[in-house]
């Protein structure tokens, strides 16, 4: 026990002397781990939450149907009621919606501001129920069918699109990150063979006096999977402060916007996703770097 | 030592036709036969050129034979390697003719170090290293950097980290070549002492003044041939 933990401390000590002189050289490592993990960070965050939404959103049966101005919701409903998979149909005049959005607005003083805009500028809406999600989409298209509809809108469209889109960017994003990783792998390597060769004299002693390879080797090691660590730490960082800063700015954007931002529970997922991903590239390039230390 | 005592002892170092030829031609050894054995203490002599340096790369382990075989405490070092021979090493003391000592590491770090290497303890190693320092004169230099040292300091330091661990083997190339009479003095007494406690030694010297006022048996080198010189 005394013994493994004195090996331990001879390791730290030698990694941090490794660290040390390694100087600028070890910027050039951390920085490009930290660039493909923030890159990835991002990626991962991103398609979390896009996933969260899609589940909080995506399944969402209800359809707007916004009326022609004129056109009485009241007047429609028998009609709507009438497709096929409705289960529900809910008029919401547009004096009900322009309370709504008044108060949503702040504004108290409900008559002044319609006397302002002269006249509510809405028009009634026909909320639809559909009995399953894979009825939305046809149901909409029936919708808009109807006379007297101007137009439809579901959220459920918005996500299809979204995810659609997320699909794509996944498949560059895996591409990206794929080249990434190699340069980060690549990077690492070349810098742990300079660190390796600017103390090549030293390891030719270590040997002479009867040195293991673990022992010549792990401190090696442990600088290349600490570069992967420092790398994600920084990563982490600015994910996170990316994040307090898009919900600021969101909150003060639009439901839908503020949607996409929703927590997505895996808060303390992603620093131990980046930290592994790191430690493994740095583990990596580490040793294809100690493979340039002698073979006898 | 009498001849008839040899064969009682464990043989720990044997070479058997050893030759040596560098890639540049230069042919080092030649057919080299011989034995030692536990707890002996040879003077390798011969001229600048003579192979000296060569024998004891190949005893522990930097070269290899161009034929011949060599063994080491049992271990065959035409075909060790690795962690087997590290293994070997840790159990040779070795002073270097050009010293080795690791660069930007203080004479105590360097004399610990090959204690880390094998696992001791930190308060074994904290209780070796002052005697090791003491003993060749430079525990005021404990926290200096090698290049901070002359020479022959620098030889000394090489002399402590080779026996700090009190290997049961010592090779020693010319480890006093670089110091005055009476430091050399100092250094054959304390290889001696390790002698008498069982050390084997094998040291190369071309110090004519120190050959001469030791009793030691010679192991002569000249023309890449052994002769053995007993007194
Ligand atoms: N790496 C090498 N490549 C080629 N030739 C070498 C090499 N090392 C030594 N030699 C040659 O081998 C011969 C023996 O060298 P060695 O170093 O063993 O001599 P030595 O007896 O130790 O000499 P010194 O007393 O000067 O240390 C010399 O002729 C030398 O030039
Ligand atoms: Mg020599």
């Amino acid at each position: 026990m005394a013994r493994s933990l004195y090996q331990a401390e001879y390791l730290l000590r030698e990694t941090l002397l490794g660290l040390r002189r390694g100087g600028w050289m070890n910027w050039a490592a951390i920085s490009t781990v930290a660039v493909l993990l923030l890159l990835f960070g991002i990626g991962l965050q991103g398609s979390w939450q896009l996933g969260e939404f899609f589940n909080r959103y995506g399944n969402q049966l209800e359809i707007s149907a916004y009326l022609d101005t004129g056109v009485a919701a009241k007047d429609l409903q028998p009609t709507i009621q009438k497709l096929p998979n409705v289960t529900t149909v809910t008029p919401i005049t547009k004096e009900e919606a322009w309370a709504a959005l008044a108060k949503e607005l702040g504004s108290t003083d409900l008559k002044a501001t319609t006397t302002q805009l002269s006249g509510n500028p809405l028009v009634d809406e026909i909320r639809v129920q559909a009995n399953s999600p894979t009825a939305v989409v046809g149901l909409a298209e029936a919708l808009k069918k109807v006379r007297g509809v101007e137009t439809v809108q579901y959220v459920g469209e918005v996500v299809k699109q979204v995810t659609e889109l997320n699909h794509n960017l996944r498949f560059i994003s895996f591409g990206v990150i794929g080249f990434l990783t190699l340069s980060a792998i690549a990077v690492i390597t070349t810098t742990l063979r300079l660190v390796i060769a600017a103390r090549s004299q030293e390891i030719e002693v270590m040997r002479l006096v009867g040195a293991t390879r673990m022992t010549i080797y792990l401190p090696f090691l442990l600088q290349g999977i600490t570069f992967g660590l420092a790398g994600a730490a920084i990563a982490w960082i600015f994910i996170q402060s990316l994040l307090i800063t898009l919900s600021r700015v969101a909150s003060q954007q639009a439901n839908l916007f503020q949607g996409l931002l929703i927590d997505s529970g895996k808060g303390w997922i992603l620093p131990l996703v980046l930290l592994s991903f790191g430690g493994t590239i740095g583990l990596i390039g580490s040793l294809f770097a100690v493979q340039t230390i002698g073979r006898r | 030592m009498h001849p008839d005592q040899k064969t009682i002892k464990p043989r720990v170092i044997r070479l058997d036709n050893v030759s040596k030829t560098y890639r540049n031609g230069t042919a080092a050894l030649r057919d080299l036969t011989m034995d030692i054995f536990a707890g002996d203490f040879y003077l390798l002599t011969g001229t600048s050129g003579s192979g000296k340096s060569t024998l004891l790369k190949l005893l522990y382990g930097e070269d290899l034979p161009s034929s011949g075989d060599i063994w080491v405490n049992d271990y065959h070092l035409n075909t060790v390697k690795g962690n087997k021979l590290a293994e070997l090493r840790r159990t040779l003391g070795i002073v270097f003719q050009d010293y080795k000592l690791l660069p930007r590491r203080t004479v105590s770090e360097n004399i610990a170090f090959v204690l880390w290497a094998q696992g001791y303890s930190r308060a074994e190693i904290d209780r070796r290293l002052p005697p090791a320092l003491k003993m060749v004169g430079l525990q005021h230099k404990a926290t200096s950097f090698p290049e901070e040292l002359s020479g022959g300091e620098q030889q000394r330091v090489s002399i402590a980290r080779a026996i700090v661990a009190t290997p049961p083997i010592l090779l020693a190339d010319e480890p006093t070549g670089n110091l005055d009479p009476d430091n050399s003095r100092q250094i054959l007494n304390i290889l001696k002492q390790l002698n008498k406690i069982g050390v084997t030694i094998l040291m190369s010297t071309h110090d004519e003044a120190l050959i001469r006022t030791s009793d030691l048996p010679i192991l002569q080198l000249s023309n890449g041939q052994l002769k053995l010189i007993n007194r």
